[in-house]
């Protein structure tokens, strides 16, 4: 095929990263979240027989999980529209993909802590309820590794150049 | 005492050994120019990557909606028998799974429309860049959206299951907790959602052909 030096910043095969950038901010996002809602549903159900009273107060860390992969979606809209067939250059393409796996992987783990947070959470403030502050606590630390992984993201995808 | 994932690490290591000692051949032999990914990029079909994320945008779907079925499923089934009343109520969650694989089911026709003929012979020099890029961007976009799909739908199906087999548990033991962590339940196939609409984002942008 061609290899003309015109077109040798950006060639045919360049979209290639981009999308697989999109693809990994919302996959990675939505592993996190979905593990992060199953624990803690888990720990929700098991306390809702004793105290019933206390479930709508123990649904926080699943809303918080719920967010991981709002981080994801905004990071993956936000790159699917920055995506284009032809003159996509390669730096363009491999920041996004940069962004992708960022606000994905950062998303994954910060699920994975809010669900295992939440589940001991939820569990403790049923048998002792002043442990409810310090769950919340907890589950705000948890929840900012996720940011930090959007703000990356949305510093690498804003790049000019 | 050997555990579980003793074979998994074994594949593992030997796959990271083969892959080491290949490229030291390479390298070491002055043939490191042919692992070029631009070019296994380029000259794979874009019908393949298109393919490839159909089906698995469908398969991974389906999987996860039967993995969610068969955990709350069979925790209904087992708390049923000493709380009836439990059957018809939960069936709601067994929906929400099923929800699942029909995401999978229309974003894999939605991504099939976008795939159409396109002929290279046909082109001319001047346009060859421009719709040679095209037609590999759309093979790609279809491949990611298949995939973001599919395992948004794997996980979503997975995480409702298991929050759905605790409803049930849940709804044996007092019938008015069920409501309650149906909620719970919400927020999870809110996650598959978000996959499709990232799926149709990524696939409205996919033009294949030859204009």
């Amino acid at each position: 095929m061609s290899m003309d030096l015109e077109h040798a910043d950006s060639p045919p095969y360049s979209s290639f990263f981009g999308v697989m950038g999109v693809t990994f901010a919302m996959i990675f996002s939505a592993l996190g979240a979905s593990y992060g809602t199953a624990k803690a549903g888990t720990g929700i159900s098991c306390i809702s027989v004793v105290r019933p009273d206390l479930i709508m107060k123990s649904i926080i860390p699943v809303v918080m999980a719920g967010i991981i992969a709002i981080y994801g979606l905004v990071v993956a809209a936000l790159i699917s529209n920055d995506i284009k067939p032809k003159d996509y250059t390669l730096f363009k393409s491999f920041t996004h993909l940069g962004a992708g796996l960022s606000v994905g992987l950062c998303g994954l783990a910060a699920g994975v802590a809010i669900g295992m947070v939440g589940d001991a959470g939820v569990r403790g403030t049923s048998q002792q309820p002043r442990l409810f502050v310090g769950m919340i606590l907890v589950l705000i630390f948890a929840e900012v590794l996720g940011l930090y992984g959007l703000i990356v993201a949305l510093i690498l995808s804003t790049k000019s150049g | 005492m050997a555990s579980v994932l003793t074979p998994v690490y074994i594949v593992l290591t030997m796959a990271l050994a083969a892959f080491l000692i290949l490229s030291f051949y390479y390298t070491l032999t002055d043939q490191g120019y042919r692992y070029n990914i631009g070019w296994l990029l380029q000259d794979t079909s874009p019908y393949m990557w298109a393919n490839l994320g159909i089906g698995l945008g469908i398969s991974l779907s389906v999987v996860g909606a039967a993995w969610g079925i068969f955990t709350t499923g069979s925790s209904i089934l087992g708390g049923g028998v000493k709380a009836p009343r439990i059957r018809t109520k939960n069936l709601v969650s067994i929906i929400f799974c099923e929800a699942v694989a029909i995401y999978g089911i229309i974003m894999a026709i939605v991504i099939s429309n976008q795939e159409t003929v396109f002929n290279p012979q046909k082109w001319s020099e001047a346009e060859r860049y421009q719709l040679s890029s095209q037609n590999h961007h759309a093979g790609y976009s279809m491949f990611g959206a298949g995939l973001t799909v599919g395992f948004s739908n794997l996980f979503c199906g997975i995480c409702v299951g298991i929050v759905g087999s605790g409803a049930a548990l849940a709804d044996a033991q007092n019938s008015s907790l069920f409501v309650k962590i149906l909620i719970v339940e919400i927020f999870g196939s809110a996650i598959g959602l978000f996959g499709v609409i990232i799926s149709i984002l990524q696939v409205t942008h996919a033009k294949m052909g030859d204009k």
